[in-house]
């Protein structure tokens, strides 16, 4: 009996003991950043850190309207990167917002297929059967997908494709699907194509054909008065970031498109 | 016609159980012994419930098991009337639904009397109560009645009175009593319940230690004097008689039979009715002349066929013929050699009513 | 009705059409699976047992995941199906009752074998005796007797597969009238800022929940009468 005891107490203490390591580093921020930044967001933080060494940047990936509703809701972000600019200003609009939102990047659709040869392929081809399935992200609330439906429906195919259409919940996602194969090709972030540039082949979509993905980010109410937070906001609009987001496909907001 | 001929080899936890058996094709046959000898085992073998064992087991002119030829016949295809020692009735049936499920599953149910037997063992009024409201008398008499509208070529019975208290278990002899003379397929009736065996068997085959000690008809076989001392309590005289006459002030019956009249206490018996009486070895004292002011009622002539060692050094065994009967008697030593006995003598066996009165 | 607009009663449709083809599918198939797991004396019960209980500690997101591996065109399964000439499976409503079944199984499995355990040997062996052959023995005696477990299984097999989302989440691809079931829709609903058709629907699966758990004890029957 005395055993039990002993060893149900030792279970406990167990479990609960990280609770009681504290965190004590000061130069610390979490980033909430839009699903096709993955890759980009990553250099950027580490570029960063080669110049602040004794400085922490967390980024949590996720859809943007994901990311907007739990900052909303208190989550312990000090920077917001959109894959839009509607979000960062909802942000702005509800009071949750630490300052206005500052466009970074503008980001570009393309049609990428692990399978089929995307060389000179046109939107419109996209209604052929060979294309069997298309992943975009869910248009409900993802930046590249509203982008994604505007550009099929430009192009006229919109009601024919809609039976073979996948949704993914975020770019991300729905790059996934496009690169495991599960479907024929995926309207995806170019972004995130650049991250694996020997897979398959993209096309571009022109971007006559939808509304420009105008990317920008926010300080949050968390984020006001943090000096990392600040710091970094600044670094983000200076050249040697900006040839970071250029190496990733990204346009610049006031420079030439790659 | 032959019975079960049944020769096989089975090992259940401590238990080994290794027996030949040869049961006739009419009657009951007691599978008799102490608690552990494997008669439940042996039971459960005949019927195909335990498919480890190895061996040959055929009834009648059917090969129910071969382990050589790999023959084994499924329970369900042995034609089998089984009632379990516990009262295992169907909970989500009736009794009717209970008694139903063998009769639906009946090769030739036309051949069976069911509201004859219904009647027979009390159930009419029984039939559309649940199985939790019964008591275990009623529920092993449904038991019994199940097994029996199944149309069974053998009925296997596993001490199905052992659960139950003693009235119920006197009602329910009483049944079994009854059934035996209208039986037309044999029984093996386990038990290690010797009155209970002395009433209703034919035959016996006594287990002990999983192996069969002795088997024959019953009379025989518990007068014997080579027995192993394990068995040494069931030894004794099963008389067989008729009711000749009834004393109702007294309350006693008069038992005749081939060695005379034995008077025994009156339960519910009736004149004329056959009855059976068991006389336990210990209870018979032996005198050399017939006694006169004694209160034992019976008094049996009868000539001394054999002596042998019984298991307690003091007491040894004696073999008695009563004009054909056999008669076992268990005394002391000293009583043997003081009274100056041997075989071919004359002497008179005394019993008391009171001792046959159970 | 203004509360819940087309698509959502589509998507609660699909989700209801879902849990009725998952749990027939798990009855029909878990059933023989259950009748084994409780009699067999091989040595093959235990790890076969822990592999159905594995989706019950396996994260919902990596059961979907390697689903979405297996069943994709460079998966094992993915390359048999399509060299048997039959559709892809993930995005599919076939593939999402594949996944669905996997995902259930031990919440069907577990009440089916514990009941055939309850039952024990004496019924089946009175059956036999009584001249019933296997399948005779199955329907007529341990059907019955196993009956209450058959309804927990079935009823818990349905709510637990209304409320599933990982799996879905891995490899439905949230397509309207295939794959977009109640709680896709919820979670769309939450991106998209609109608590209140969240609530709405939120609102619904917990009632359907409910409703499940309610049926369950009252669906089943008393226990027989024991001595």
């Amino acid at each position: 009996m005395k055993r039990q005891l002993a060893s149900y107490w030792l279970l406990l203490g167990m479990l609960l003991a990280p609770w009681s390591v504290s965190a004590t580093q000061t130069r610390h921020i979490t980033i909430a950043a839009a699903a096709d930044l993955h890759e980009a967001m990553g250099k950027l933080v580490e570029a960063y850190r080669h110049d602040h060494p004794d400085a922490v940047l967390d980024v949590v990936f996720g859809a943007s309207g994901m990311l907007l509703t739990q900052i909303e809701q208190g989550a312990p972000f000090e920077l917001f990167f959109s894959a839009d600019s509607s979000y960062p200003q909802q942000l702005v609009d509800h009071g949750k917002a630490g300052g206005k939102p500052i466009p970074y990047a503008v980001g570009h659709l393309v049609m990428w297929s692990a399978s089929i040869d995307m060389r000179n392929v046109q939107v419109a081809d996209l209604v052929q059967a060979r294309f069997g399935r298309i992943a975009i992200a869910n248009p409900q609330h993802a930046p590249y997908g509203k982008r994604a439906e505007q550009a099929l429906r430009a192009a006229g195919i919109w009601e024919q494709v809609q039976p073979r259409l996948v949704f993914g919940e975020n770019i991300a996602q729905t790059a996934q699907f496009a690169q495991s194969g599960n479907v024929q090709v995926g309207l995806v972030a170019e972004s995130l194509v650049l991250a694996s540039p020997d897979k398959g082949s993209y096309a571009p979509v022109p971007a006559s054909l939808h509304e420009p993905l105008r990317q920008s980010f926010v300080l949050t109410r968390r984020g006001i008065g943090n000096m990392l937070a600040e710091d970094f906001a600044r670094y983000v609009q200076q050249a040697p970031a900006r040839a970071i987001l250029a190496r990733y496909g990204f346009s610049l907001p006031d420079g030439a498109d790659h | 016609m032959r019975g079960l001929d049944a020769k096989f080899a089975l090992r259940r936890g401590p238990l080994v159980l290794d027996v030949d058996m040869a049961l006739p094709a009419r009657g009951i046959t007691a599978l008799f012994g102490p608690s552990g000898a494997g008669k439940s085992t042996c039971l459960r073998a005949i019927a195909g419930l335990e498919p480890d064992s190895t061996g040959r087991v055929s009834f009648g002119h059917e090969l129910w098991q071969d382990s050589a030829r790999r023959v084994f016949m499924p329970t369900h295809k042995r034609r089998l009337g089984y009632v379990f020692q516990e009262p295992s009735l169907f909970n989500h049936h009736s009794v009717a639904g209970n008694l139903d499920y063998g009769f639906r599953r009946a090769k030739r149910p036309a051949h069976l009397d069911r509201d004859g037997m219904i009647d027979r063992f009390g159930l009419r009024t029984l039939l559309d109560r649940r199985v939790g409201t019964l008591s275990g008398g009623e529920r092993q008499r449904v038991s019994m009645v199940r097994a029996l509208l199944s149309d069974p070529s053998l009925l296997l019975f596993d001490e199905p009175l052992s659960a139950l208290d003693g009235a119920a278990r006197a009602d329910l002899l009483g049944c079994l009593e009854r059934l035996h003379g209208t039986l037309q397929v044999p029984m093996v009736y386990v038990s290690h319940n010797i009155d209970e065996v002395a009433r209703l068997a034919d035959h016996i085959v006594l287990l002990d230690g999983g192996h069969v000690i002795a088997q024959g008809s019953l009379q025989e076989t518990l007068t014997r004097l080579d027995l192993p001392p394990a068995l040494g309590e069931a030894l004794g005289t099963i008389i067989e008689g008729t009711v000749c006459g009834i004393d109702t002030h007294d309350q006693l019956i008069e038992l005749a039979f081939p060695g005379g009249t034995l008077s025994l206490p009156h339960h519910d018996e009736r004149v004329g009715q056959p009855i059976r009486c068991r006389i336990a070895a210990r209870d018979v004292v032996l005198a050399r002349e017939r006694q006169v002011s004694t209160s034992a009622l019976n008094q049996v002539a009868c000539r001394i066929v054999a002596m042998a060692d019984a298991g307690a050094s003091s007491q040894c065994l004696v073999q008695l013929d009563a004009a054909g009967s056999t008669v076992l008697a268990r005394i002391t030593r000293r009583s043997w050699h003081a009274l100056g006995l041997s075989p071919g003598d004359e002497v008179w066996a005394q019993v008391k009513a009171v001792a046959l009165g159970a | 009705m203004a509360l819940l607009s087309d698509q959502d009663l589509q998507a609660l449709a699909l989700t209801l059409r879902l849990a009725g083809v998952v749990t027939a599918f798990l009855l029909l198939l878990g059933t023989p699976l259950a009748w084994w797991l409780a009699h067999t004396t091989s040595r093959w019960r235990r790890p076969i047992a822990a592999v159905v209980a594995l989706p019950l500690v396996l994260p919902p997101t990596v059961l979907g995941f390697y689903l979405l591996m297996m069943l994709g065109p460079d998966g094992v399964v993915g390359r048999t199906i399509a060299a048997l000439g039959l559709a892809a499976l993930p995005f599919t409503f076939k593939g999402l009752v594949v996944a669905s079944m996997l995902y259930s199984l031990p919440f069907v499995v577990q009440p089916l074998t514990n009941a055939f355990e309850s039952i024990g040997d004496r019924p089946l062996e009175v059956a036999a005796c009584l001249g019933a052959g296997p399948m005779d023995r199955f329907f007529t005696v341990a059907l019955p007797l196993a009956w209450p477990g058959v309804v927990t299984a079935a009823v818990l097999g349905f709510a637990h597969t209304v409320g599933e989302f990982g799996v879905v989440l891995m490899i439905g691809g949230n397509i309207p009238g295939q794959t977009r079931v109640l709680s896709m829709r919820i979670y769309d609903h939450v991106q998209a800022g609109e608590y209140h058709q969240a609530n709405v629907l939120s609102l619904c699966l917990l009632v359907v929940s409910f409703a499940a758990l309610l049926a369950m004890s009252l669906l089943r029957p008393r226990r027989y009468l024991r001595d």
